[in-house]
C-alpha cells in the first residue's frame, strides 16, 4: 500500500516528477556519454601509441629497459617468436635490434639510433609500410637499404637514392661501419624519433653489429587491448626463460600510462558535477514533497504508520523517479554512444600520427558507461533524500494536523 | 483512582499541559482527572482555546503531557516509546479529524483498508470488512472514488469508516462536523451514535455545535483547561434507550 501511495504521488505531481526524472535522465545520459567518450579516446590514443608503434607487449632480456646494452639480447628470436605465435590472443609479433651510431652523408652527420626491423613482420604488426612518406619501404630480403626518419633526412640533406654511411660498434668490439642506400623516409610518430631513427633491415643490422641472429626486443600486438596484462603473464609463462621479461605497455611505457590515468581523472570531476546537478534537482523535489505533505505524513503517523515506513515511502518515491530516469537514460545514451562509436566525433583539427591521419575519435560502449552513471544518479538521489525523509518521519502528528 | 477498572477506556489523573510560546508559558490543561467507560458516547465542549484538541491529543499519545498520568485501555501512555505508541494507536484508536485528512491518492476503499494493512489483516478479510463498513456509513457505491471527488460529508463518512474498520477500543474525533453544514453534521453524528449503539464502540468527540452536543450522552465542558461541568444528558440518553 505504501508503494501504491508512492507511485500515485509520483503520478499526481506530474510536472514536478517529469522535471525530476528529466534531471536524472539528463545526468545519466551526460555521464554515460562522457564515460563512453573518455574511454573511447583513451583506447584510441593507447592504440595509436602502442599498436602502431611500441606494441602492446614487449619482450626483452632482463634489465634491458633500465640500462639498454648491445649485449642484453634475446638469443633465439625465431624460437621465442614461434612460441608467441601459438598463444591465443596474440595477433602479431616483430623482432627488433637497437644500437646507436653516427650517420653521415656528404658534409652532414648526425647521431642516430639504429633500429633493425623485419620489414614484413614490422608492417604486419605496426604498419611500418604505411608510415613511409617518400620513397618506399625495404625490400623483403636484406639489400643494404636504409629508411630514415623524416627529420633525420632533412638534417642529412638526403633524399631516396642517396648513400648514407654509418659508424657504430659491433658486439665483438670491432668498429662497425658500412654504407647503405636510402630508399625511403618515414614518419615515426614524434619529432624526436623522426630526427634520430635510422632503420635497417634486421639482417643488415645484425650483420653490422655482429649480433648473429640475436635481437633486443620482440614487440607483440594483442587482439584485445583490454587483455594485455593477462596476456603478458601467459606469454611469460609459456616462454619459460627467467632471463626474458614480458611486460605490457602499462609497465614498459610507464610515463605514458601515468599520463593517461591522470587524464581520466577529468571524468571523475565531471561525474561529481553531474552528481551535484542531480542532487540539487532531487533535493528541490524532496523538500517540496515533505513540506507539502506534512499533514498527510502527520495523518499516516497518527493512524499508526511507523516512522521507518514514512522514510521508506519518501525514498521509494525518489527511487521510482530515479529508475525511470535511468531506464530512459540507458536507452538514450546507448543510442548516442552507439552512433558515436560508428560515426565518431569530428576533431576540430585533424592530426597525423605515425603516418595515419586522425580526424575523428570514437566513443566506446561498455558496461562502465551504464553502471557508473546509474550508481551516480541513484547515489546522489538517495544522499539528498535521506535527511528530508527522516524529517518527514519525525513530523509530530499533533502539530502537523494543527496546520490548516 | 482505580487503575484496575476494566471498564475504563480512558483514565486521566491530574493531567496538565504547558506550551511554551516564545518563552511565555501557556497552560492549555490545568489538572484534568476523569475517566471514560467502555461504550460511552461523549462530547467534549468548551470555548475556543479551552484545551479540547490538546486533551484529545494527549490521551491518544499524539502529544506528550507535562504532568499527570493517562491510561488508555489499561496502559500507562507515558511509559511507552514512540514506536509502541504508534503501534498502540494503530491497534486501539480510530481517528476522525476535522479536516477529514484522507490520503488523497488512495481511493475510498484503500483509505479504509490502510490501517488493516498495517495490522497485517489478510486480504479477503480486509475486503469483507471494508465493504461491510462502507455499507454501514452508506457509501456502498463509492469504493473506487478518490476523496477529491466526494463531498465534505461523504469524505467525513469515509473517515468514520476508516476509524471504525479495525474495531478500535476508542474512536476519537476532534470537531468532526466543523467543516460540514448543520444538516450533514447532524446526519453524521446520528450515524456515529448508531454505530456506537450497534457495536458498543466508545466514541469521544469535541464540538462547538449545540445541535451536536444535544445528541451526546455525556457532556464534558472544558474552560481554561479545567473541567467546568461533567454531566449525563438525560434527554440524549433517553432517546438512545
Ligand atoms: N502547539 C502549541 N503551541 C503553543 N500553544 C498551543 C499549542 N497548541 C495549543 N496551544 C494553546 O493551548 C490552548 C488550548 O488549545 P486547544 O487547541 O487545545 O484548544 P481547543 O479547545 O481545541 O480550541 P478550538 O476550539 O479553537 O479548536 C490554547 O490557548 C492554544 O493557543
Ligand atoms: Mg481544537
Amino acid at each position: 500500500m505504501l508503494m501504491r501511495i508512492g507511485f500515485r504521488n509520483v503520478l499526481r505531481q506530474k510536472r514536478r516528477s517529469v522535471l525530476t526524472v528529466l534531471t536524472m535522465f539528463g545526468g545519466f545520459t551526460l555521464a554515460a556519454i562522457s564515460i563512453g567518450w573518455s574511454d573511447g579516446t583513451y583506447s584510441n590514443i593507447i592504440e595509436m601509441f602502442t599498436r602502431d608503434r611500441l606494441g602492446h607487449i614487449q619482450v626483452h632480456h632482463e634489465g634491458y629497459l633500465d640500462r639498454p646494452s648491445l649485449y642484453k639480447t634475446i638469443d633465439d628470436s625465431e624460437a621465442v617468436g614461434a612460441i608467441i605465435s601459438d598463444i591465443e590472443g596474440v595477433e602479431q609479433w616483430t623482432p627488433r635490434v637497437f644500437s646507436s651510431g653516427l650517420a653521415s652523408a656528404g658534409e652532414k652527420s648526425a647521431g642516430v639510433q639504429i633500429i633493425g626491423i623485419d620489414p614484413s613482420r614490422e608492417s604486419a604488426t605496426t604498419h611500418f609500410d604505411k608510415k613511409i612518406i617518400s620513397g618506399r619501404t625495404f625490400s623483403t630480403e636484406a639489400a643494404r637499404e636504409v629508411v630514415l626518419g623524416q627529420g633525420l633526412g632533412e638534417i642529412l640533406k638526403v633524399s631516396p637514392g642517396d648513400s648514407v654511411v654509418i659508424v657504430s660498434q659491433g658486439a665483438d668490439g670491432s668498429i662497425a661501419n658500412d654504407i647503405y642506400v636510402l630508399v625511403g623516409l618515414v614518419d615515426a610518430g614524434d619529432k624526436m624519433t623522426n630526427q634520430t631513427a635510422f632503420y635497417l633491415h634486421l639482417h643488415d643490422a645484425q650483420e653490422l653489429l655482429v649480433l648473429e641472429g640475436r635481437v633486443h626486443e620482440i614487440a607483440i600486438v594483442a587482439e584485445d587491448l583490454k587483455e594485455v596484462v593477462e596476456l603478458a603473464e601467459v606469454i611469460q609463462g609459456k616462454i619459460a626463460d627467467p632471463k626474458l621479461v614480458v611486460e605490457p605497455w602499462q609497465v614498459f611505457a610507464r610515463a605514458f600510462y601515468q599520463a593517461m590515468k591522470a587524464d581520466q581523472q577529468g571524468t571523475w570531476i565531471m561525474l561529481l558535477l553531474i552528481m551535484l546537478v542531480v542532487a540539487v534537482g532531487v533535493l528541490n523535489t524532496v523538500l517540496m514533497t515533505v513540506l507539502e505533505r506534512t499533514r498527510e505524513f502527520g495523518v499516516l503517523r497518527a493512524v499508526g504508520t511507523a516512522p521507518s515506513q514514512i522514510i521508506r515511502l519518501v525514498i521509494f518515491e525518489i527511487t521510482v523517479m530515479a529508475i525511470i530516469g535511468i531506464i530512459l537514460g540507458c536507452g538514450a545514451s546507448y543510442l548516442v554512444n552507439y552512433w558515436l562509436s560508428i560515426e565518431g566525433v569530428a576533431l576540430p583539427t585533424a592530426f597525423t600520427y605515425g603516418g595515419m591521419e586522425y580526424d575523428r575519435m570514437f566513443t566506446e560502449i561498455n558496461a562502465r558507461s551504464f553502471y557508473i552513471p546509474a550508481l551516480t544518479v541513484l547515489f546522489s538521489a538517495m544522499l539528498v533524500s535521506i535527511f528530508p525523509a527522516i524529517k518527514a518521519a519525525r513530523i509530530a502528528p499533533a502539530r502537523a494536523m494543527r496546520i490548516r | 483512582m482505580n487503575v484496575q477498572n476494566n471498564n475504563s477506556v480512558i483514565l486521566t489523573e491530574n493531567v496538565t499541559k504547558e506550551y511554551h510560546d516564545n518563552g511565555v508559558a501557556v497552560h492549555a490543561l490545568n489538572g484534568i482527572s476523569m475517566s471514560i467507560e467502555r461504550g460511552e458516547f461523549t462530547a467534549i465542549v468548551g470555548p475556543s482555546g479551552s484545551g479540547k484538541t490538546t486533551f484529545l491529543n494527549i490521551i491518544s499519545g499524539l502529544d506528550r503531557l507535562t504532568q499527570g498520568k493517562t491510561w488508555l485501555a489499561g496502559k500507562l501512555l507515558s511509559e511507552m516509546s514512540g514506536r509502541e505508541l504508534s503501534d498502540f494507536r494503530r491497534d486501539h484508536i480510530g481517528f476522525i479529524f476535522q479536516a477529514y485528512n484522507l490520503i488523497p491518492v488512495l481511493t475510498v476503499e484503500e483509505n479504509v483498508e490502510y490501517i488493516m494493512l498495517l495490522q497485517g489483516v489478510p486480504k479477503t478479510e480486509r475486503r469483507e470488512r471494508v465493504h461491510g463498513v462502507l455499507e454501514q456509513v452508506g457509501l456502498e457505491g463509492y469504493a473506487d472514488r478518490l476523496p477529491t471527488r466526494l463531498s465534505g460529508g461523504q469524505q467525513q463518512r469515509v473517515a468514520v469508516a476508516r476509524a471504525i474498520v479495525s474495531r478500535p477500543a476508542l474512536v476519537l474525533a476532534d470537531e468532526p462536523t466543523a467543516n460540514l453544514d448543520s444538516h450533514t453534521a447532524v446526519g453524521l453524528i446520528e450515524m456515529m451514535r448508531d454505530l456506537n449503539q450497534e457495536s458498543g464502540m466508545t466514541f469521544l468527540f469535541s464540538t462547538h455545535d449545540v445541535r451536536i452536543m444535544e445528541r451526546a450522552r455525556r457532556l464534558i465542558v472544558l474552560e481554561d483547561g479545567r473541567i467546568a461541568r461533567d454531566e449525563i444528558q438525560a434527554a440524549a440518553a433517553g432517546r438512545q434507550a
